[in-house]
């Protein structure tokens, strides 16, 4: 075994992809496909009086016109919850004459060409009764819900709160956002060798197809999931779509292969999106900046028939060291299709209120944000009273300060300018988030020429699962990574649990390494010694078998053997952040530097320096990629990004990338990574905590506090827009 | 499907006699980077596409006589990166090279630019029937008005449409006293390139002087030292590829250190192209500095109407001009 662990590797998948050789859902060739496109509502709730299709119908190559008449069968069954079992999916478009939000699908065109279904879909013309709604918040007929049970707590939060000698009081509000991954949200259905085969590129293989098998009252083993390659997904794609089983239905009902690729502005309304929130954040300490109390209220927007649930609180208390925590939150019910997961779902937006109200806390202490947080550093949960498995959040503050070049902060904003007259801030926050795990059924099988072929649980979204599996297959057995064959994201080669929460590498890497462990152990007992250097398939070779194959099950930590049966059942089991013997968290720490233009207000991101304490590296390149990436993300909910909701209509008025307006590359600047590279074993085999959603957690709070450094002006909303710093 | 024919012309009287032959669905298209993203958007819907994008010389770009000559079909690309235009008239390159992208710049025609339609996002995405649009349907109304406006123009609105006109180098043109060469059925014309923008008034839906069949065939702008005291300075929502919340164009004819001169126009906050008199009249025969570039530019906006989000564009506007100014002026030796 080398130990040459970290390796700075390329993707295994980059060349494929670069030549356009991969795959994805929506490029795979059926003789005979048929194209699908939908009419969507143009109201945001009513009733359906009428749907005339005639006109649609004459235009040449339409084969069909699908409307909630051919669909009404379609149940919601639990079995198409969204992910994490949310209960769910309360309202499938087109099974009713009803329109619950904005931009559902009304009705479905099948034609023989793409042209063909794009003109039919205009064609035709739907009748409405509108109803009264709110698609925002604070409108009068929203819908306020009690606030929910299993608050987090310890202590006296609102006696230390009331007896302290400096303390804050600030609300913090939170826009919708859309995750807009690159690859547009697609489902394929085709029948091949008697099933019915589903290609999409969805985070969730497994539930998705047992989801709409259970739509379709099908048998589960009668669908079978793929999910090839997913270009981004963000956690828009971890649940069944709400064209996921229109197309699948109109496959059956016309036994050929449908296609639909739901055009971008679509997905604004048909596809999740983060919901917006409000945060009132209350701290106190005392004179020595040590944190006596914490008390966090949270407001979150839900569609009317979801459970799409409030999470905000997880993580604030965990982050320091609180004398007494009181934790809140509620939901409001609005007029829109059901918010989801989208990358660090709620710990993105607390950790922008909470970490810039502790910016405001070291404003009115007169202390350095740094030394404020280094002082309250815990390695104790405040609330269970439990240890961290591992936390190296200090050592993340410490360096990343020392990279950075923190030293040049002052209290005083707008003391530092800049050669051209910008006013330069410098700004820190930090994040977490939770260390999941998911259990995985895993085949390795290596063949005496050097073949070595595994499948097992997870789904390639770009952020390099491949590559990590290749990584320890690598590191244990010596393979040639040309030779690897890693199948995934298919429910044909072994089940597929929900890809999201940043377990896929702590869950796939363990599960690998724990195969290729037990590859050894057989090969070994087969060959009657201890293995040498020798490549292993040649080894393999001399026992004159033609392969090897060994089959694995890993569970999870403070799991047991039915969480196997329950991947089996494509059910969600995840883990974290509590174990029985410590809490799990991922770490970063954030400095950004911004510089802003004295005349315009205009705010450019100079540099970003991120520590992360994500356990073991398993691959450099792929990991400073997933944190580049996270800050990128953070620039954009910081400046740029927000859904815009006119009340009178609903929905949202973007349509496009042009006016949802994420970063581009002049809006980035240098994005310096570090890692803290520390295994964490006790958590799993491969040491590994988990880096796709920590990343982006504090990044955004992190460039708002630069932002009142360079300027004085606290914006306690996002994005920060040039009208506000005028 | 529906029928859509195509066809590639050489001269701009095939060109205009295919037009007239196809009736009202026919459209020039050139780079089609407006006109492919209205089609798809619902908004246009011809029947007959005629190329002028290969014109016999539509593309040549002539610096030598008393004007420069940009024909109509010149790529955005090559005019903002001509020697003569990047050094000696820096307003005209950088209103170009600060506008879309460079895929696009290679793509889109200086011409065709002139015709793009607006941003507005009530516009562009209502099409399917969800927001009404005096523009889109005429009579139907304008969502824009008491909406999210915050996108949209603060001078020469109407009670029908505040849509802003999205070009940046119309407003380059603007400043430049630019003229615009026609040719119709009855021949060739020349107007100057503020005659060629409607405002809204009742017929937001009216955008363009020019009959439907006329083809623009080049754009000339008056060769003059003001040129290089030039600038056009974009404020967007991110740093590249989008569109003005505000712009400026301004060139300076200068008298030693006192502004003979001043050429201002505006973009991002107007419904056409807009040209700054009154901030041209503050500067006449003044010397420059901070103080007289914001009063100035102030002057240009005093008869801005704020709706409900787009108020910081009368201040940002004013502050965008203002540093226009300062740099035109520091360009001067
Ligand atoms: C993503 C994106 C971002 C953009 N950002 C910017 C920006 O920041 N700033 C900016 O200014 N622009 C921007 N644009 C707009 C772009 O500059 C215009 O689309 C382009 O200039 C149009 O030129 P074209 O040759 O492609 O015109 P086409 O799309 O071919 O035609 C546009 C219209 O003009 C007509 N037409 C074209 N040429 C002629 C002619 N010679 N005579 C008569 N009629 C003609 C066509 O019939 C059509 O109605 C952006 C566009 C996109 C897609
Ligand atoms: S502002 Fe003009 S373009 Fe926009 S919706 Fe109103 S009428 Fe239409």
């Amino acid at each position: 075994m080398t130990p040459n662990r970290n390796a700075d590797r390329p993707r295994i998948d980059a060349h494929e992809k670069v030549l356009g050789r991969a795959l994805y859902a929506a490029d795979q060739p059926f003789p005979g496909l048929l194209h699908a496109m939908t009419v969507p509502a143009t109201i945001a709730k009513g009733r359906i009086l009428s749907i005339d299709t005639a006109a649609a119908l004459q235009v040449p190559g339409v084969v069909r016109v699908f409307t909630h008449d051919d669909f009404s069968q379609i149940r919601t069954t639990p079995a198409a919850r969204g992910a994490y079992g949310q209960p769910g999916k309360g309202h499938q478009p087109m099974t009713a004459p009803q329109v619950r939000h904005r931009g559902e699908p009304v009705a479905l065109v099948v034609a023989e060409t793409l042209e063909a279904a794009v003109e039919g879909a205009e064609a035709v013309t739907v009748r409405y009764a509108e109803e009264s709604f709110s698609a925002r918040m604070d409108d009068d007929l929203a819908g306020p819900e009690p606030e929910a049970a299993g608050q987090l707590a310890s202590g006296d939060a609102e006696a230390a709160f009331a007896n302290a000698a400096h303390i804050v009081d600030v609300e913090y509000r939170h826009p919708q956002q859309h995750h807009n991954p690159i690859e547009l949200i697609s489902t394929t259905a085709a029948f091949e060798d008697g099933t019915l085969r589903i290609y999409e590129g969805t985070q969730s293989a497994a539930a998705f197809a047992g989801g709409l098998a259970g739509m379709m009252g099908m048998e589960p083993q009668a669908l079978r999931g793929v999910s090839p390659y997913t270009g981004g997904g963000f956690g828009q794609k971890n649940g069944v779509q709400e064209q996921s089983v229109l197309v699948a239905s109109a496959a059956l009902l016309l036994r050929r292969p449908v296609k639909l690729v739901m055009p971008r502005g679509q997905l604004f309304h048909t596809a999740s999106y983060r919901p917006q929130s409000r945060h009132r954040v209350r701290l106190a300490a005392d004179g020595n900046g040590r944190l006596l109390a914490g008390i966090y209220e949270t407001v979150q927007q839900n569609s009317r028939y979801d459970g799409f649930g409030s999470d905000h609180g997880a993580n604030p208390p965990r982050m320091y060291g609180y004398g007494a925590w009181r934790g809140s939150e509620r939901i409001v019910r609005v007029d829109t299709q059901t918010p989801g997961h989208q990358r660090a779902p709620h710990e993105h937006p607390a950790s922008h209120a909470t970490e810039c109200a502790l910016d405001e806390l070291a404003g009115a202490l007169g202390m350095d944000p740094v030394a404020l947080r280094l002082a309250n550093d815990t390695q104790r949960d405040p609330i269970t009273g439990k240890p961290f498995s591992s936390r190296h959040l200090a050592d993340c503050l410490r360096r990343g300060a020392a990279r950075f070049g923190w030293e040049r902060w002052t209290n005083q904003p707008g003391a530092l300018v800049a050669g051209n007259g910008d006013r330069i801030g410098l700004g820190v926050a930090c994040g977490s988030y939770k260390a999941a795990m998911t259990p995985s059924v895993t085949t390795l099988r290596l063949s005496a020429g050097g073949q070595c072929r595994i499948a097992t649980s997870g789904h390639e979204m770009g952020q390099g699962l491949r590559t990590v599996i290749a990584a320890e297959l690598i590191d244990v057995l010596g393979v040639d990574p040309g030779k690897l064959d890693i199948r995934i994201g298919d429910t044909g080669h072994a089940p597929q649990h929900l890809t999201a929460g940043s377990w896929g590498a702590g869950s796939a890497a363990p599960a690998a390494r724990a195969a290729a462990l037990k590859l050894r152990e057989e090969l070994s007992q087969l060959t009657g010694a201890v293995l040498s250097d020798e490549p292993v398939h040649v080894q393999l070779a001399r026992t004159r078998r033609p392969y090897l194959e060994v089959s694995v099950d890993t569970v999870p930590l403070g799991k047991d053997r039915q969480a196997i049966e329950q991947l089996r059942r494509g059910m969600p089991v995840t883990t974290g952040p509590e174990y029985p013997d410590f809490l799990a968290f991922s770490w970063i720490a954030h400095f950004a530097e911004v510089h802003v233009e004295p005349s315009t207000g205009r705010v450019r991101v100079r540099r970003v320096v991120s520590v992360a304490d994500c356990g073991r590296v398993m691959n450099r390149r792929t990991a400073e990629s997933q944190v580049r990436g996270g800050v990128v993300w953070g620039i954009g909910a910081a400046l740029r990004e927000a859904g815009e909701c006119d009340p009178r209509f609903g929905g949202v008025l973007n349509n496009d990338l042009a006016d949802y307006v994420v970063p581009v590359n002049a809006d980035v600047g240098a994005i310096e990574v570090d890692f803290i590279d520390e295994p964490d074993t006790r958590l799993n085999l491969s040491g590994v905590k988990g880096l796709g959603e920590v990343a982006m957690v504090g990044a955004a709070a992190a460039i708002v506090n630069a932002v009142h450094n360079a300027t004085g002006r606290r914006i306690r909303h996002l994005p920060i827009r040039i009208e506000d710093l005028l | 499907m529906k029928p859509l024919s195509y066809v590639q012309v050489r001269t701009a009287r095939e060109a205009i006699e295919a037009f007239v032959a196809a009736g009202e669905s026919a459209r020039y298209i050139a780079g089609g980077t407006n006109l492919y993203d209205l089609m798809k958007l619902g908004i246009e819907k011809p029947a007959h596409l005629i190329d002028i994008a290969d014109l016999d010389g539509a593309n040549r770009i002539d610096t030598d006589g008393d004007r420069l000559f940009f024909g109509g079909a010149a790529l955005m690309a090559d005019v903002a990166e001509h020697p003569v235009v990047r050094d000696d008239y820096p307003v005209l390159a950088e209103s170009l090279s600060k506008a879309a992208s460079q895929q696009l710049r290679n793509m889109a025609t200086v011409g065709g630019n002139l015709l793009q339609r607006t941003r507005c996002p009530y516009f562009r995405n209502g099409a399917d029937g969800t927001y009404p649009c005096n523009k889109r349907e005429p009579g139907s109304g304008c969502a824009a008005i008491g909406g999210i406006d915050r996108s949209q123009a603060v001078l020469g609105a109407s009670a029908a449409c505040n849509a802003v006109s999205p070009g940046d180098w119309p407003v380059a043109l603007m400043a430049m006293d630019a003229a615009v060469e026609l040719q119709g059925l009855d021949g060739t014309r020349v107007i100057p390139i503020s005659e060629l923008y409607r405002p809204p008034s009742r017929t937001p839906h009216l955008e363009f002087t020019i009959g439907r069949e006329e083809i623009v065939t080049g754009i000339s702008v008056p060769k003059t030292a003001a040129g290089r005291n030039s600038t056009y300075l974009k404020v967007r929502d991110r740093e590249s590829y989008a569109f003005a919340l505000v712009s400026a164009a301004v060139a300076l004819e200068m008298d030693g250190d006192r502004v003979r001169q001043a050429h201002v126009a505006l973009g991002g906050v107007a419904t056409v192209p807009w040209r700054g008199r009154p901030a041209e009249a503050v500067l006449r025969g003044e010397t420059l500095d901070r103080g007289r570039a914001l009063e100035a530019a102030r002057a240009a906006f005093a008869e801005a109407r704020a709706g409900r989000h787009n108020a910081f564009k009368i201040e940002l506007g004013a502050r965008t001009l203002a540093d226009a100014i300062i740099n035109a002026g520091s360009r001067n030796q």
